[in-house]
Formats: C-alpha cells, sequence, structure tokens
C-alpha cells in the first residue's frame, strides 16, 4: 500500500463557519439614522457622502453620521463595530474598488448584520468575485450587495454624483427588503 | 545491435532513452499520476508538485523543535492561519529538501512582520511579491547561490523557499488568484524572488546586521516588492555619475501613489565596491539617495500625481512647481544589499510595497 498524499490546505482541521446572522430589515428607510463608513479610497468619500445627502433628503433618513475607515485593506475592529452599530440603525460601506478593500467591505458588512445593523455594501464591478468569496468565508454565501462600474477613482465630481444616484434604489433595496425565503 | 541514431536526431524512445545510473525501482508513471492529483485537487501554483507523504514531510518536521500544531502565522481577514505542520506540507510539495525547512519556517515568520503582508497584501492589485534576503552561513550549508544571477534561476534553494511561502499563501490561507487574490497584473516572478546576498564580495555588512542581528549569524529578511528596475552603469568612473543614475529610478513618477515611495537597493559588487572604494558608506549612499531621488511638483502633476504632495488631502496647488519632493526620508525606506557577480556594472532597484519592517529573523530561532 502507497503512502497517502496529504492535504496541504488543513481543511480537515478547520471546523465550517457558523452561518452569520442578518438583520431585520425595517419598511422603509424614514425616520433612520444612516451611518456611512468611508473607506477612503479616492472618490469613496465623495460618493458616500452623496448616498448620504439621497438618503436623507429624498428617502425620508433621519440623520447621517460618518466615519472614516481606520485601514481600509481588512475589516474594521470589533470596538468600531460597537460603537457604530450602537449609534445608527442603518450602514452603507465602501467603496470597494480594489483586491483588499472589496474584501473587507464585504466582511464589514457581514459583520454589521450579525450586530442587527441592515448593511449595503457598494463595490466595483470588477471585484464581485472577491466580495463574494469573503462573505462566503464569514458565513454570509449568497450575501447581497450593490456594485458601481470600475473604476470610480478617475471619476470627476459629477460623475460621482451620477454613480451614487444611480445605486440608490439598490442601496434602499439592500437596506429595506427581507431577503427571498425570509 | 541497433543503429545508432544520425547526427541531430533524438534518440528513439525507449531503453536507449534512459539516464545512466537511474535506479531501477523509480515508477514515472507513477509520479506523473500523483502529480496530475495535486493538479486535480487546486494545489498547485501552476507548476508541477512534489507529492508530499507522511514520511517526507517528517523528515521536514524533524529539522525543528517546534510543535506541528503551533500556529505561525493568521490572516485574520480570511479566518485562516499555518500550522508548522502545513508550513512542511507545502515547502515538501513546492520541492524544498527537508534541511531547508528552518529556513523556510524563517522567511515566513520575516514575512509575516511586514504590516502590508499581514494587512491584505497577498489580495492586493498589486500582486506584490516576497523578497527575500538570506544572510550567513546557511547560504553555503544550503548551496543557495550567491553570485551571478542572483534573482535568476538554477538553485533549489533559492527558487524552491520562496515557492513554499507562495503555495502557504494559496493552501493554508486560501489566497486563490480571481477570487481573493485581485492582481491586476502581478510581479514578474512572484514567489520565485529570494536572494543570497554576496557578503564575500560585499564592502560592508549583511543587510542582517543592519537589521540588528550580529554579523556572521544566519538570518532571513523580507519585504514585499512590487517589482524591479535594473541600472545599468559600467562606463564612468564617478560614483556621483552612478548615484545620480539610481535615484533617476528611484524617484521616478512611475510607482509613486503616496507621499514616500521606499525602495530596495540591490547593488551589484562593482557599484557597492565603487561606492566603498570613494570612502562611503551604506549609511552615506543611502543618505545621498534620500537627498536626491523624486520628482519636482510640477513633474507631479503633469502626471495627474499632484496628490501625492498632499496625500491624504487633494493637492490644492500649494506647493510651487519646481519645489523638490523628495520620495524617500529615512534609512529603514532604502536597505541596501549586495547581490550578484562581479561581471557587470548593473544594480536593481526593487519597489517595496507599504514599507519593511526592518527586521531580520535568525534561522536558528526556527531549528
Amino acid at each position: 500500500m502507497p503512502n497517502a498524499i496529504l492535504d496541504p490546505t488543513g481543511a480537515t482541521r478547520r471546523a465550517s463557519k457558523p452561518a452569520a446572522a442578518r438583520a431585520a430589515r425595517r419598511p422603509s428607510l424614514a425616520g433612520a439614522r444612516v451611518g456611512l463608513l468611508i473607506n477612503t479610497k479616492q472618490n469613496a468619500r465623495p460618493f458616500l457622502l452623496e448616498v448620504g445627502r439621497l438618503l436623507h433628503e429624498e428617502h425620508g433618513a433621519a440623520s447621517v453620521t460618518q466615519r472614516t475607515k481606520l485601514n481600509f485593506a481588512v475589516p474594521e475592529p470589533g470596538e468600531v463595530v460597537k460603537e457604530m452599530a450602537a449609534a445608527v440603525d442603518v450602514i452603507v460601506t465602501g467603496v470597494g474598488d480594489c483586491g483588499s478593500c472589496s474584501a473587507a467591505a464585504a466582511a464589514d458588512g457581514v459583520v454589521f448584520e450579525a450586530a442587527g445593523v441592515p448593511a449595503a455594501v457598494i463595490v466595483t464591478d470588477s471585484f464581485r468575485a472577491t466580495a463574494t468569496a469573503m462573505a462566503s468565508l464569514r458565513g454570509a454565501p449568497g450575501y447581497q450587495y450593490a456594485t458601481t462600474a470600475h473604476p470610480v477613482a478617475v471619476l470627476t465630481e459629477e460623475q460621482v454624483r451620477e454613480r451614487a444616484a444611480a445605486v440608490i434604489g439598490d442601496v434602499i433595496a439592500l437596506l429595506t427588503e427581507p431577503e427571498p425565503g425570509e | 545491435m541497433t543503429e545508432a541514431a544520425p547526427a541531430g536526431q533524438a534518440a528513439p524512445v525507449g531503453q536507449a532513452g534512459a539516464v545512466a545510473g537511474q535506479a531501477p525501482e523509480l515508477d514515472p508513471d507513477g509520479a506523473q499520476a500523483a502529480i496530475e492529483f495535486c493538479f486535480e485537487q487546486g494545489w498547485s501554483d501552476g507548476l508541477p508538485l512534489v507529492p508530499a507523504s507522511q514520511p517526507l514531510v517528517e523528515a521536514f518536521l524533524a529539522t525543528t523543535g517546534r510543535d506541528p500544531q503551533q500556529v505561525i502565522g493568521a490572516l485574520e481577514q480570511v479566518g485562516r492561519d499555518c500550522t508548522v505542520y502545513l508550513a512542511a506540507v507545502n515547502a515538501a510539495m513546492a520541492g524544498c529538501r527537508p534541511e531547508y525547512f528552518p529556513v523556510v519556517l524563517a522567511a515566513f515568520d520575516a514575512l509575516m512582520r511586514e504590516r502590508a503582508a499581514r494587512g491584505g497584501g497577498f489580495q492586493s492589485t498589486s500582486g506584490p511579491a516576497p523578497l527575500i534576503i538570506v544572510n550567513g552561513p546557511v547560504r553555503r550549508e544550503l548551496g543557495f547561490n550567491t553570485g551571478g544571477g542572483s534573482f535568476g534561476p538554477g538553485f533549489r534553494p533559492n527558487m524552491t523557499i520562496p515557492r513554499a511561502i507562495g503555495l502557504i499563501v494559496r493552501n493554508a490561507f486560501g489566497i486563490h488568484p480571481h477570487v481573493l487574490e485581485q492582481a491586476t497584473q502581478g510581479v514578474p516572478g512572484r514567489w520565485l524572488i529570494c536572494v543570497a546576498e554576496n557578503e564575500e564580495e560585499s564592502p560592508w555588512g549583511p543587510l542582517a546586521a543592519d537589521a540588528g542581528v550580529g554579523d556572521g549569524v544566519s538570518a532571513v529578511s523580507c519585504t514585499l516588492t512590487r517589482t524591479m528596475e535594473f541600472i545599468d552603469n559600467r562606463h564612468t568612473p564617478n560614483p556621483e555619475d552612478v548615484l545620480r543614475d539610481i535615484a533617476d529610478s528611484v524617484g521616478r513618477l512611475g510607482p509613486q501613489i503616496f507621499p514616500q515611495t521606499p525602495v530596495a537597493l540591490v547593488l551589484c559588487p562593482e557599484h557597492a565596491q565603487m561606492f566603498a572604494d570613494a570612502g562611503m558608506s551604506k549609511a552615506d549612499v543611502q543618505d545621498w539617495l534620500i537627498g536626491h531621488s523624486g520628482r519636482t511638483a510640477g513633474e507631479l502633476r503633469r502626471a495627474g500625481k499632484g496628490g501625492v504632495l498632499h496625500f491624504p488631502g487633494p493637492d490644492d496647488g500649494s506647493v510651487p512647481a519646481q519645489e523638490f519632493h523628495r520620495v524617500l526620508s529615512e534609512h529603514r525606506q532604502i536597505p541596501v544589499i549586495v547581490a550578484g557577480a562581479r561581471t557587470a556594472a548593473i544594480s536593481m532597484v526593487a519597489r517595496i510595497f507599504g514599507e519593511w519592517s526592518g527586521q531580520a529573523v535568525p534561522v536558528d530561532e526556527w531549528r
């Protein structure tokens, strides 16, 4: 009997990740406190600020607060999540437009959901695979997020506003609609 | 009696093609099937792997006193880690010999001390490569190439040790291309860059000594690099000419996205000796390049990179166009290594992804 070929991935010693909880949805954003988690990538700030402005002025959100991610490349520390989750009703985060930051945005979204806060994650369409993979790793296979065309970093102020307006319907749907089967 | 093949033609397939001295029990068909199995599992970086078996991995584990289940590195963002055992399996698959294993462990330790490696570097669009530098007697003991072709192929430890690190990232951390690994183009030779410093022909102390490890101690340093650019300057007797040439590459616009742009300067022995003969220490070379490497604000703006001047804020135009923007400010941002042969005056500037931690890991810590 020849020797077995050994597995280099360590799959046998890893327990599968328990399913991450998804926050309950509210019927609309009327009166909601919106938290923006800005990842510092070029144009992420004006993009999210415009999303926040639209949610406040046109969709009834009560307030918009913003916070800057400490490091765009990795998920936000637990204490930041806890503070934000206590202060807002919904989260919008992004814009994930690179390998590490799109994955981190998806991971942040899953963590906020588990903390009871509906989250809308925005990544550029080049990074669907990495956002989807990261959500699965975090126990949320099939996690839904919003996309906008890549690239975002080169857009003018006017183009950023247009992009924000184009994605606002998806953001609202992510924050208010139950997932199929819920 | 068989006829000899005509000149210029391959020998016929069959016994005539067998290699003299080959042990009769070697089984190429079984080896090929095992290699294909490894490809099918998704374990490979695209090249054939050595199928790892328990006796082989035990030979690796016997070279270190560490507990096989000790966790030696983790990527928190993906919830994965690597144990001594998994590192051994991947090192075996990469084609390392068992006695390389303490160097693999030291190299992985050095890499994971880099903030950029822990913080998303393996997922980055820039697709950076570990640049592994080996110092001390272990270079000779294991047969590292310390001479010509220092970045190139031909030497088993130089090639298989960085490959082992790449396989650990792929298999233990689960970072696969097109999924969590999102390199736009990546770096040529990613997972294949391991330089043994040419200490014998360097006029200065080894890199590990700059990192605080004693001279003559076997040690490994590591940083992530985004690419390399050569400086071919072999016709001037004037060291300042060569420094100006190097500074031009160090300070060029392409790599500039942040206010500082660290590099590793891999000097050929001829350039290093020229500087030393002119009375320059390593620190003198570093100081000269810190003072002269960069571009003017106007040049940055013409390339659409005025944002570098006020990062992370936008360029407000307050820096005069003629003002020189230096890309380096301290020695740690420009480690100097001497590598290659004394055959031509060709040096290399390696772009550091993020910044080097300034650390070296003694190999004995992993024995």
